[in-house]
């Protein structure tokens, strides 16, 4: 291949271009560029979740009070109130699974653990703080061997295969994989 | 099968290879079963490219950067780099973005389909049905005269473009700029050490490169050869060491329930893998074996991959990628939706005897 006149011209254009390039992002990292150029989703992701956690810790605050008081029909009560006015948030729907689970209404519990990891897998996240990994795990122990006892009984009864099903889903969060 | 015939040696080194790093690299800090699965890998790079929103699912996977390395520079290697494209290039684009819809609402890409299935999740099957059923109507629609066309060499470089832009990705990778987003948490927290997914995934770019190797290849020379085809003993190389690794690390789990990134929607699952069949074979295979065939310089695959990045993100954006609740009724429109489009296809793109 032979280069002419014009080749070289446009050549040389291109190594100037990428040499300039180069210089320029060393430049604006030894200068402190980086932080100055305000683009850093990772830390807006971090402080919008953090910032999350602390809402839902403090918007659930009077649920969790009643609950260490024992007062547990009180707390579902504030649950439904706090539910209508925060209907996609998840981790009422924790609160109640746990609540309902103090109270021994085992599918109930599970069916709610269900609905919250459905709009929020942190919940069986190890590395977040909203993490209820092992108490899920103990569900689903507790779920196979009761709820599962009883639906092999009554194959006939719908409302225990729901209930299965919803353990089943459990598991499968607990699991791992893509989501 | 000729014993004597080095092609059929590499193409089972590249099939066992598949599935040995398939196990490992999720034994290595991967999502389980997802050692490598393209379809989730290519959702997790779009989202770090700030495609989507999904904050789980965000991390420029060095497995893909390494697959179109490796294969780029494995062609260059042995000479067959070569630029050629411009066949059909919208179709391809679109055909791109449905590849990630079945792979979405079956959770997992081909390659994830027998990882899953040979780490005993039997949901994996309505998988393999769908996927042999796809690959059947395809071949059916080849044998009717349906064809893209074919691509020609082109001497202005078009096929340097998608290497290039996996070089920036790796570049990008290394330097970790601002706008670039790394989950902390969820699937895409998980990965394995990234000097070991990158080398993995060039290792494997390389072979499949010099075998061409390919999940649905393999499923469609088997239809059309029987045991004759070398892919079939790559494709049960894979099986064979996938099988025995998931075995030796306590990763083979036999059931239907309770199997990490799946669902019970079989139905589903059958049908997102027929469409990934179905169009793997009208524009010539999978999804891995487009990234592979991108880096060897064929724009035409270069264009399904960045159809894939698109899918990628509209798939998490839109709700369409299915959980282990099951298929969202989105999922189930997108679905039907692709079955419209290679039916559509089918149709247009039909060279018909003239009467």
């Amino acid at each position: 291949m032979t280069l002419d006149r014009f080749d070289r011209f446009h050549g040389l254009l291109l190594l100037l271009v990428a040499g300039g390039l180069v210089l320029l992002l060393a430049v604006a990292e030894s200068g402190g560029g980086r932080s100055a150029a305000g683009v850093d989703k990772a830390m807006e992701q971090a402080l919008d979740y953090q910032a999350r956690v602390a809402f839902v810790q403090k918007l659930y605050g009077p649920v969790e009070d009643l609950r260490r008081d024992g007062q547990l029909q009180q707390a579902l009560l504030k649950l439904d109130e706090l539910e209508r006015r925060y209907p996609g948030e998840a981790h009422g729907y924790i609160l109640r699974g746990e609540i309902l689970g103090e109270m021994g209404v085992l599918a109930e519990a599970v069916a709610s653990y269900v609905a919250a990891l459905r709009l929020n897998g942190d919940y069986v996240d190890a590395r977040s703080p909203l993490s209820r990994q092992t108490e899920i795990r103990q569900l689903v122990d507790d779920g196979l061997r009761i709820l599962g006892g009883q639906a092999r009984s009554h194959p006939e009864n719908l409302s225990l295969a729901a209930a299965v099903k919803n353990v089943h889903y459990l598991q499968s969060r607990l699991a791992g994989g893509c989501e | 099968m000729n014993l004597r015939d080095c092609h059929l040696w590499i193409v089972i080194a590249a099939g066992a290879f598949l599935g040995a790093l398939g196990v490992l690299l999720a034994v290595w800090g991967n999502p389980e079963n997802s050692g490598i699965c393209v379809s989730c890998f290519i959702e997790n790079s779009a989202g770090a490219l700030g495609f989507h929103e999904n904050a789980r699912m965000q991390y420029l996977r060095p497995e893909l950067i390494g697959f179109v390395l490796g294969a780029a520079a494995c062609a260059a290697g042995f000479r067959e780099f070569r630029s050629r494209g411009g066949s059909a290039p919208l179709p391809r684009l679109v055909s791109g973005i449905f590849l990630m819809v079945g792979c979405a609402v079956f959770i997992g890409c081909p390659i994830k389909l027998f990882l899953r299935f040979t780490a005993g999740d039997l949901t994996a099957v309505a998988g393999v049905l769908g996927l042999v059923a796809g690959v059947w109507a395809g071949l059916k629609g080849l044998g009717g005269g349906v064809h893209l066309g074919s691509s020609r060499e082109e001497g202005r470089g078009s096929g340097f473009l998608v290497p290039g832009f996996f070089l920036l990705l790796l570049v990008l990778f290394i330097a970790r700029p601002g706008f670039l987003i790394f989950s902390g948490r969820g699937s895409a927290a998980q990965h394995a050490p990234w000097l070991l997914a990158l080398g993995g995934g060039a290792l494997l770019g390389a072979l499949a490169q010099r075998s061409r190797f390919c999940i649905t290849g393999g499923v469609r020379d088997t239809l059309l050869l029987g045991r004759r085809s070398p892919l079939l003993w790559g494709l049960l190389a894979f099986v064979a060491a996938a099988t025995a690794l998931n075995l030796a690390t306590g990763r083979f789990h036999l059931g239907l329930y309770g199997q990490p990134g799946a669902h019970l929607d079989h139905l589903w699952s059958f049908l997102g893998m027929a469409l990934v069949g179905w169009i793997s074979v009208l524009i010539g295979g999978c999804p891995f074996r487009q990234l592979i065939k991108a880096g060897e310089g064929d724009a035409d695959a270069g264009l399904v991959v960045v159809g894939m990045f698109i899918g990628g993100a509209l798939v998490q954006s839109w709700g369409i990628a299915a959980t282990a609740a099951g298929v969202s009724l989105v999922g189930k429109a997108a679905v039907l939706a692709g079955c419209l489009f290679v039916l559509g296809a089918t149709l247009l793109f039909r060279e018909r005897a003239p009467a």
